[in-house]
């Protein structure tokens, strides 16, 4: 039982890795914790880089609230979503 | 006439080697400004019905708008217009470079090419002295876009081709210095007439009606653009490749013949990875553009070269399963310079190796795996043993070998690098739009996945409205003639800081979702001129633009290209997308692909069209289309 969460490129060069590999189902409120945790004393660079991002599940945005609280399942992507143009 | 307009056209037979100039219509250029617009209502009236699109009845038409040559940022850009031979409806394209730049300064609009030559011919046409002058071009014939336009010097600008299109390989495109007018095969067209290249020189000077105030407004602007988070920043700093760790994030990148919509390396052929790996030499740009949003890499063998876009990135990249950026810059620079569209190439060599995959073609291409595939890029420019089967692109490969399921393709145009299951606005975009399965004649995606204010793509709520507002949009854009990049400028850096955790963007997302035809009503008002599109045409022209003149025009724009792709014997049956983006889910959390019965009966009715898809005669009347 694993969740991945794939990093936006700045938090990977920080990390680096490009993704996590998490054990067990945790939630996105643990998620997101236990990825600033990677970071160690630079925790502020963590909140920095995640500023302005969303979070998404397998392609789909998080609401607030109770989403955060839910139980991710097994094999569920979690990405950190930046805002982009291309064309 | 209107200023802004060098107020010519320029007319040239290749059969009898004849040319004349003529003026352009007032009335016209009032309807449907110029570019892409007034391309089409000259196709539309120079043509009977059912021609074939190789053959000498195919006019190839180059359109300047009232802003080129302006020096309005991103405005250096041209339109071609014809009858294309990939999809059999309207064939256009639109490139930056330096050609529209030079035409203006020829003091020509418009330049409509006609029939064919028996030999290779390039022309050189002198604005000032009113001469075309009809040069054999046999020694061209053969050489890639980058050496065609080394031969010509940096005298004149040009429009050239590759091999490519010299073979009438059905995607083959028209080349101004590093930019291609990729889609819809107009580079076919050009090579059907066996001309190789356009050259044009010229010291007019463009009729502005308010100098100063244009001038002052630009300069502004050139400083707003720069301090932009997209286009002074992110597209400045990565290109449009920064953009494939969003698409991927979102489900949205095509992989694996557009089998699934991530992939977990995809990183690797990002913008960012890009710059960071020393991979990118200087910027680069179409003249008079602050932006510069295009990137030069190195490729061994050959040196520095524009390096790809987003979309050539991830067709090219994922798509195949390829993640070694190496590769993909090299058939990036294979594709530019043999003179072909990146786009329907990724598409085809993906559906040729899901083929071999399943067993229906042996094509000796396989996902994942790079081998044979340079070669092959060569064989399609050269329509050489199996290379002559992918030249004509996927719709009718599928018809040839099966796997009509996976063609990814719509009215026989390749799909873009956005797969329309995770962004339901462009899948309704891709399906109707009339070139076919396009991303640049609306980008409805930007509102709905990558941009920094987006509602859920996977509701229902305005994913009619969004691609009716956008289309319409495009169609103006691409008939001033401007880049489609400057809408991005629209947005303001405080929505672009706005955290998509708080409270005030959910609150604006929840309540644009629901705007519905307030939404529609607000973007039809003709109140001042706005945004810089309706700023420069009413300074450069002396006439009054809003985002209400310029929906209308629009409007105007896409049904007469509809009118003309019903003629054609295009039908509302074409507005459709590929079967696995109907039926296949790339999500979870859906047993389904995109929604597009639901969406598209709402789409027909704001567009003033009948169930089938027809426009409505008061439609018609309303727009002052005449057919």
């Amino acid at each position: 039982m694993s969740v991945t969460v794939e990093l936006t490129y700045d938090l990977a060069k920080a990390l680096g890795v490009r993704r996590l590999e998490l054990e067990g189902t945790p939630t996105l409120r643990q998620v997101l914790a236990l990825t600033r945790d990677r970071f160690g004393a630079e925790g502020a660079t963590f909140d920095k880089l995640t500023r302005v991002t969303a979070l998404v599940v397998n392609g789909v945005l998080v609401g607030q609230g109770r989403a955060q609280n839910t139980p991710l399942l097994d094999g569920d992507r979690v990405s950190f979503l930046k805002a982009a143009a291309g064309g | 006439m209107i200023k802004g307009y060098a107020g010519r056209i320029l007319d040239v037979d290749l059969g009898n080697r004849s040319f004349s100039f003529r003026p352009l219509d007032e009335e016209t250029a009032r309807l449907y400004l110029g570019g892409k617009g007034y391309g089409t209502r000259l196709l539309y009236d120079l043509t009977p019905p059912g021609i074939d699109p190789l053959g000498p009845a195919n006019p190839l038409i180059f359109a300047t708008g009232p802003l080129n040559g302006s020096l309005a940022p991103q405005s250096n850009r041209f339109a071609v217009i014809c009858k294309s031979p990939l999809t059999g409806g309207i064939g256009s394209g639109a490139c930056g470079g330096s050609f529209a730049f030079g035409l203006k300064k020829a003091g020509i609009d418009i330049l409509i090419v006609r029939n064919q030559s028996a030999t290779p011919v390039r022309l050189e046409v002198d604005g000032d002295r009113d001469s075309v002058i009809f040069l054999d071009a046999g020694e061209l014939w053969g050489l890639g876009a980058r050496a065609t336009q080394a031969a010509l010097g940096k005298g004149r600008n040009h429009a050239v081709i590759g091999p490519a299109g010299e073979n009438l390989v059905l995607y083959a495109g028209i080349v101004s210095d590093e930019r291609i007018a990729g889609r819809t095969g107009v580079g076919a067209v050009m090579g059907s007439k066996r001309l190789k290249a356009v050259s044009v020189t010229g010291t007019r000077r463009l009729e502005v009606d308010d100098q100063e105030k244009f001038n002052d407004y630009t300069k502004w602007l050139r400083k707003l653009f720069r301090s932009h988070p997209v286009l002074g920043e992110k597209l400045r700093r990565y290109g449009t490749m920064g953009i494939v760790n969003t698409t991927n994030a979102r489900n949205i990148i095509p992989t694996r013949n557009f089998k699934l919509g991530h992939h977990p390396d995809a990183m690797a052929v990002s913008g960012e990875y890009l710059e960071d790996h020393g991979l990118v030499g200087v910027k680069s740009s179409c003249i008079h553009c602050p932006v510069a949003c295009g990137r030069e890499v190195t490729v061994e063998g050959v040196g520095r070269v524009k390096g790809p876009e987003y979309e050539t990135a991830a067709l090219l990249g994922p798509n195949l399963e390829i993640t070694d950026l190496r590769w993909v810059n090299e058939w990036n620079e294979l594709a530019d310079d043999l003179g072909m569209d990146s786009i329907s190439l990724g598409v085809t060599l993906g559906f040729a190796m899901e083929l071999q995959e399943k067993g229906l073609l042996q094509s000796g291409l396989a996902f994942g795996d790079a081998t044979g595939v340079s070669a092959m890029i060569q064989d399609i420019a050269h329509r050489r043993g199996l290379g002559n089967d992918l030249a004509d692109g996927v719709k009718r490969m599928s018809v040839r070998h099966g796997g009509q399921a996976y063609a990814m393709h719509v009215k026989g145009l390749e799909l873009s690098a956005y797969d329309p299951r995770g962004s339901y606005a462009q899948g309704v975009e891709y399906a109707t739009t009339n070139r076919g399965g396009c991303h640049v004649q609306g980008a409805s995606m930007y509102f709905e996945s990558t941009g920094p204010l987006t509602i859920d793509p996977q509701s229902l709520r305005l994913k009619a409205e969004i691609p009716v507002v956008q289309q319409n949009l495009a169609c103006a854009i691409n008939s001033m003639v401007l880049c489609i990049f400057t809408t991005y400028g629209m947005i303001p850096r405080q929505v672009h800081e706005l955290d998509p955790k708080s409270r005030l963007y959910r609150t604006i997302t929840y309540l644009f979702e629901r705007s519905g035809p307030m939404y529609r009503l607000i973007t039809k008002l003709k109140l001042r001129p706005l945004t810089w599109f309706e700023q420069w045409l009413t300074f450069v022209t002396g006439q009054t633009f809003t985002s209400g003149h310029l929906q209308e025009i629009g409007e105007r724009i896409f049904n007469l290209e509809r009118m003309y792709n019903l003629r054609e014997g295009l039908t509302g049956a074409d507005d459709t997308l590929p079967h696995r983006m109907l039926h296949e889910s790339t999500f979870p959390h859906l047993d389904s692909g995109h929604p597009l019965d639901q969406l598209l009966p709402t789409y027909y009715r704001i567009r003033g069209w009948d169930a089938q898809g027809v426009p409505l005669q008061r439609t018609l009347d309303r727009l002052k289309v005449r057919t």
